[in-house]
């Protein structure tokens, strides 16, 4: 089952540094295939955290999810949560 | 004079003194012509290499979350997913599989994209670093590379690097290490940035000039003017030995039971401003104005005073920035206004006085400047008038304002709706805080005055030094006195004298209710450690049995049990 989601980016790092970290902790912890990418451009390898930081979304950015998999809608919620908390009350401690 | 000034960029406004160990990165690949390789093996090395290097970055982890913070820690959950990154992984093999050492293939693999963020803007060309430091990580688990153990160096050396990463840095203990100092990197790479939350002495990006320093020379490390002096005098080393080190808390702090107190830097001209940020300063408690009229022969034009408030404001733009309204008279004398000379000036025309005074319109000029820099400055712009002894002066300094503001209307130009606030620092304004904290935001308490005045002791004067000290119980009576009085007229109090300085007095002073405590740069770190140390509740205790107290001693006694 492929799902897709287009997410606005909440925290004040974009998706970068901590909030880049928990993202890709939270793809590599579900079985999907998930990948992301600005709304009008290519998607990558959501389990990279190379080509998730180079995507270089900051705060504001529209992001694209696209996730294929047994736990495609787990994992597009998990991310969304991530995408949309503000970086001081993430919760980095479940990786 | 030291023998030799090399200039690089501040990294924590710290300085150390020490001896050069050079701590260096070299790693030398194989030539993939002149070894046999077996690539099946090449890629087990690279997988076991990978294994522990996520081994060595786990426990670093979790030392630097215990000796640094868990933000500092977070750097390492990025380098681990950098290591397992697929892409690298992918590469790797691929490469290995078409005839290149594992090293040489890492190597390949991470350039590539340390090229591309190094190409990208701020923030992402510090990945870069990131990558760095993981690619150098494996290079030396494959190829058996040393190092310098950076956690184990001697006491006292001041290490010396190209550049070091986060991962360096966080070995780096600041009970046993001087300080650092490196060839490259800026005042936001990880490392400057590691440095200064462990208030660790450092210069960063001093160039190749650096290189010729030998390792074993005597250096001094001035993260506040960004230099590493080589050799120093007597003179420069004790001046660098004598910093305390106590860590820099950029965030704002609460006692343990959450109690927020604000700690503020007092301001004398704008060169002071960028240092106090550094020092973790939440904002300016007392911006003094008189440099703006010192040392020239007119007085300072309206445009002139703006600018100067409005960068104070630039520099705190999520802070509160308290500008103290021109404060001359006593013994600060300016040519130009021909005052008049007095018997007692201590006892004379200072302070809003001046200000009211009916011959000049200084006041009226000043209130403008504030209020268009209050309405532009990123900033929250206050305002306080200084020797205020009567709510006369008080409701004359706020018609003063109002004025100012109507002025500026008539000329459609915006103007601020500060917070106002009265510096108590005389025995009326003390005994009358209910009256004046019922028309304004807050008081500020100016000990300095406040101990001279209620003690009638000279600051200046050493047979009488032993009056002016401000836990006489006298003192702290009226301390109390002012914030209590201010709290029920919910107006905030805070403290701009010297005693707001002391970490030995934090507890005290949070007992005693103050919200806000400003003192000159230099002892910020220490005074938010003790706030962040103290417990409201039995701090306000024990500050009731200090000013209950009837002599000095006795103040002392129950400050020390």
């Amino acid at each position: 089952m492929t799902v897709e989601r287009t997410v606005t980016i909440v925290p004040e790092a974009g998706l970068h540094a901590r909030p880049a970290s928990a993202f890709v902790q939270a793809v590599n912890d579900h079985e999907a295939e998930v990948s992301a990418g600005r709304p009008d451009g290519d998607l990558v390898q959501a389990a990279s955290m190379i080509a998730v930081t180079s995507l270089g979304v900051g705060q504001g950015d529209d992001i694209k999810l696209v996730a294929d998999g047994p736990d495609a809608e787990a994992v597009l919620d998990e991310l969304e949560r991530i995408l949309t908390t503000p970086e001081e009350e993430l919760d980095t401690d479940d990786g | 004079m030291a023998e030799r000034t090399l200039q690089g960029t501040g990294a924590t406004p710290r300085s150390g003194v020490g001896s050069v160990v050079w701590y260096g990165h070299e790693i030398s690949l194989p030539d993939p012509d002149d070894v046999e390789f077996d690539p099946e093996t090449e890629v087990g090395r690279f997988t076991d290499a990978v294994d522990t290097a996520r081994t060595e970055l786990e426990s670093e982890r979790e030392a630097t979350a215990e000796r640094v913070g868990e933000d500092e820690a977070a750097v390492f959950d990025a380098h681990i997913q950098f290591l397992e990154d697929p892409t690298i992984e992918d590469a790797v093999e691929t490469m290995v599989g078409d005839g290149l050492p594992a090293p040489n293939a890492v190597d390949a693999a991470f350039g590539e994209h340390i090229e591309q963020f190094e190409g990208m803007d701020g923030r992402m060309a510090e990945r870069a670093d990131d990558l760095r430091d993981v690619r150098d990580r494996l290079l030396r688990l494959l190829t058996d590379g040393e190092r310098v153990d950076l956690g184990d160096l001697p006491e006292g050396s001041v290490v010396l690097a190209e550049r070091l990463t986060p991962s360096d840095t966080a070995q780096l203990d600041p009970e046993r290490v001087a300080g650092f100092a490196t060839v490259t990197g800026g005042r936001t790479s990880h490392a400057a940035i590691f440095a200064r939350s462990l208030a660790l002495p450092a210069v960063v990006g001093v160039g190749d000039a650096l290189e010729s320093v030998e390792g074993g020379a005597e250096v001094v490390i001035d993260g506040d003017s960004g230099e590493v002096l080589v050799s120093p005098d007597d003179t420069e080393r004790a001046t660098a030995a004598s910093d305390s080190g106590a860590a820099i808390v950029d965030e704002s702090v609460e006692t343990t039971d959450g109690r927020h107190v604000e700690v503020a830097a007092n301001v004398g001209r704008p060169a002071e401003l960028e240092p106090a940020a550094e020092r973790g300063a939440d904002g300016v408690g007392l911006y003094r104005t008189e440099f703006l009229f010192l040392d020239r022969e007119t007085p300072p034009s309206e445009n002139e005073q703006y600018e100067a408030v409005r960068e104070a404001l630039e520099t705190f733009p999520d802070g509160r920035v308290v500008v103290r309204t021109l404060d001359i008279g006593g013994d600060k004398r300016i040519p130009y206004l021909d005052l008049p000379e007095e018997e007692n000036p201590f006892l004379g025309e200072r302070g809003i006085r001046r200000s009211l005074a009916p011959d000049s319109d200084l006041f009226a000029t000043q209130l403008r400047a504030l209020l268009r820099a209050g309405a532009d400055g990123a900033g929250d712009l206050a305002i306080m008038f200084p020797l205020v002894a009567t709510v006369e002066e008080l409701d004359a300094a706020l018609d003063a304002l109002d004025a100012a503001a109507a002025d500026l209307e008539a000329r459609e130009t915006e103007a601020a709706d500060p917070e106002v606030g009265v510096m108590i620092e005389t025995p009326s304004a003390a005994f009358m805080a209910d009256e004046l904290a019922a028309r304004v935001d807050f008081l500020s308490i100016g000990t300095n005055d406040l101990t001279q005045y209620v003690m009638a002791a000279d600051r200046e004067n050493e047979r009488v030094s032993d009056l002016h000290d401000p836990t006489h119980p006298g003192v702290l009576r009226a301390i109390h006195r002012t914030a209590t009085a201010a709290h029920a007229e919910d107006a905030w109090v805070g403290m701009c004298g010297e005693m707001a300085g002391n970490p030995d007095l934090t507890e005290l002073l949070v007992g005693l209710g103050l919200d806000e405590l400003s003192m000159s740069a230099v002892t910020i770190p220490e005074v938010k450690t003790a706030v962040s140390e103290t417990e409201y509740s039995s701090a306000s205790e024990r500050a009731d049995s200090a000013r209950l107290a009837a002599t000095r001693s006795e103040v002392h006694t129950t400050l020390d049990t």
